[in-house]
């Protein structure tokens, strides 16, 4: 007896197609209006009429809130292990964007760094990886494990099984004798089709043994990209105009002395 | 919890969700940088006492009643419900915070826990669970603004008595009025402390400088800012404002209290006049020339407290210590300092409430700082700070005298 049966195959096939082409566009969609609908009741809410600056004022201002948003200088100073990885993390999260646009579509000016897709040939989802097992096993030790709430461990799990699924696909590439039987081309294929809304898993993944991974890694990124508005993670918009606020930029009714 | 009281919260709750204390609900990452920066954690070391967990207690209401999240899935954020019970976590989250704001400057977003205080507070308050003693002398201000005639008289001759007192510190008081009052045009209205100490000082200065001032009639603290109450802050500080606009004055200047400095300067929006901290009078005197103080009359090694609403939160950090450099040559810096300070303990209403032995408890880290530059005099700008650091010096056996900056600098001062 053969197990799964053609029938569960084809189930499953389906369940990989749903995954591939209409729960992204329904996660994309959410990401993208949870995100404006929740920045629109921000800029809708009463407005904060005084400063909350701390002192003294450095300007200029704007840099400051940059420095303070982008290289965290405080974490460095009382959590320099933390700073460590969170700038590793943060910087690698970046990478791994343009890697995902350069899926999509070539970027020639990326190219004055010659390299195939993913700058870094595989050590972006390393240096992802490792920092979030910091970040986890950090919330195991007192006092972090007292103050991380469930969403912690669920967003760091999330992120951990979409970066460990999608740099498989990447890893096996360099350190695998036999490569990986997925081309870039076939990952532009997929994607365009996406972007020109005429969807569909092309065949040389969905024919592929390894079309299993390619759908967890889309399935564990929908559902980050579904979980991110309502979450912690809107961080991501609030850093710098919090750190604004704090170094004075945005002004209410009172000025600076 | 009554079904009334639940909804009467909630409202009060979301009244205080303006766009950026949305943003501050939403952003915690718990990374725990800021675990470190209270006084009351590095003295007692006790969870309840991190900006993050008091800040958790309101943003688990807020994920609760205010997110999709708390509603479809409440455990994910560990969101809690309002019961009576954790009214009385408010209580303790928010009467352990003095507000001082040092964990905003470590948070990596710039959190402001005060913020988030404010909502706990005005919780308290609707409950009814406030600390009375605190609204009782908020509206024991606001009582006074209303009934002025009947005690105007009485300040007045109360003000008189003082003349002796300001003229033993300066004997060439400007003009006939060394306590000038009602004082039409005046270039500075002075905004005292119920309490000589903090008028006669601040005379012989402004006197000494020939400076055409008035004194209020209002004491500035304001009560209404330490109890959490938006409305009754503002016209407590509208009591003032009417008056200096009634005068016509070009700048007031708030006395040695943290609290009513920002209240004034950073609180009520603009002002047809200037407000500024008496220490930034003070320094723009020595700047022109127009004092002279006597170096080495203070005698012994010299530190400076920042009291935190006038320092990190009021922006007055660089002229105290101008001030200081003409008052002695034995200054010696707190470590740390400036923005990075520690919190005396005081603030937030606690003295003002009492709670000695938690105040005591809770500075351990401040006495720590202190005795570690062994000076002979701690100096301050700040009612509060000065009471906060007079009881911890007596507890933990200090050998140290607090004294104010105004204080000192009268003292010194010569022709």
């Amino acid at each position: 007896m053969r197990f799964p049966t053609r029938g569960v195959l084809a189930v499953l096939d389906k369940i990989y197609y749903v995954i591939m082409v209409p729960m992204v566009y329904a996660a994309v969609s959410i990401f993208v209006i949870g995100v404006i609908s929740r920045s629109i009741r921000i800029v809708l809410a009463p407005r904060q009429k005084t400063t909350l600056q701390i002192f003294p004022v450095k300007r200029p201002v704007w840099f400051h809130a940059l420095v303070d948003t982008f290289l965290l200088p405080t974490v460095r100073t009382i959590r320099p292990v933390m700073w460590i990885f969170a700038l590793i993390f943060h910087g690698a999260l970046v990478l791994l964007v343009i890697g995902h646009l350069e899926l999509i579509r070539e970027i020639r000016a990326l190219q004055a760094i010659p390299h195939q897709v993913f700058l870094g040939g595989g050590l972006v989802g390393l240096a992802l990886t490792v920092s979030l097992l910091f970040f986890l096993f950090s919330r195991f030790k007192t006092p972090y494990r007292e103050i991380s709430v469930p969403e912690d461990y669920f967003i760091l799990l999330l992120l951990m099984l979409t970066v460990l699924s999608g740099s498989h696909m990447d890893w096996a590439k360099y350190l695998s004798p036999a490569g990986f039987d997925i081309p870039v081309s076939g990952y532009r294929e997929y994607l365009s089709s996406l972007f020109t809304l005429h969807p569909g898993v092309p065949a040389v993944i969905a024919g592929s043994p390894h079309y299993v991974l390619v759908a967890l890694h889309i399935l564990f990124a929908n559902i980050f990209l579904l979980f991110f508005p309502f979450s912690k993670i809107m961080h991501t918009f609030f850093a710098l105009p919090l750190n604004l606020i704090r170094r004075g930029g945005l002004r209410g009714a009172n000025t600076a002395p | 919890m009554e079904q009334t009281l639940h909804h009467e919260l909630l409202t009060r709750f979301d009244s205080k969700l303006n766009n950026v204390m949305r943003m501050y609900l939403d952003t915690c990452a718990r990374c725990g940088v800021c675990i470190q920066s209270c006084h009351v954690y590095a003295s007692m070391p006790e969870l309840k006492y991190t900006a993050v967990y008091r800040a958790e207690v309101i943003r688990k209401l807020f994920k609760r009643y205010f997110k999709a999240q708390g509603r479809f899935w409440p455990s994910l954020g560990d969101s809690a419900n309002l019961t009576d019970d954790m009214v009385d976590t408010i209580y303790q989250t928010a009467y352990s915070c003095t507000g001082c704001r040092r964990c905003m400057v470590h948070c990596p977003f710039g959190i402001d826990t005060q913020m988030i205080m404010s909502i706990a507070k005005l919780l308290l308050i609707s409950a009814g669970r406030e600390p009375k003693v605190l609204s009782m002398l908020a509206d024991m201000s606001i009582a006074k603004g209303k009934s002025t005639t009947e005690t105007r008289a009485n300040f007045a001759k109360a003000v008189d008595q003082l003349r002796d007192e300001v003229l033993a510190q300066w004997r060439q008081a400007h003009g006939e009025k060394v306590v000038p009052l009602e004082a039409q045009d005046a270039n500075i209205l002075y905004v005292a402390l119920a309490g000589k100490h903090s008028i006669v000082p601040a005379a012989a200065i402004m006197n000494a400088a020939g400076e055409e001032w008035s004194l209020s009639y209002y004491e500035a603290v304001n009560f209404g800012a330490f109890v959490g109450n938006a409305e009754k802050t503002r016209v407590i500080a509208l009591r003032i404002i009417d008056e200096a606009v009634r005068l016509r004055v070009k700048e007031v200047s708030i006395c040695e209290c943290g609290t009513a400095y920002r209240v004034m300067r950073h609180m009520m929006g603009a002002l047809p006049f200037k407000v500024t901290s008496f220490i930034e009078v003070i320094a723009r005197y020595l700047r022109e020339a127009r004092i002279r103080l006597a170096r080495g009359r203070i005698a012994g090694r010299v530190t400076y407290h920042d009291p935190c609403q006038l320092g990190r939160n009021g922006g007055v950090i660089e002229d105290p210590r101008f001030i200081l450099s003409y008052l002695t040559d034995d200054f010696i810096e707190l470590q740390p300092n400036r923005a990075e300070n520690w919190c005396c303990g005081g603030g937030g209403g606690l003295v003002a409430i009492g709670e000695k032995d938690f105040r005591m408890r809770s500075a351990r880290v401040k006495a720590e700082q202190i005795k570690a530059v062994s000076p002979d005099i701690v100096c301050t700008a700040c009612e509060n700070c000065h009471t906060q650091l007079s009881d911890l010096v007596g507890h933990y056996k200090i050998n140290a005298g607090v004294r104010f900056l105004t204080d000192m600098v009268a003292e010194s001062l010569q022709e």
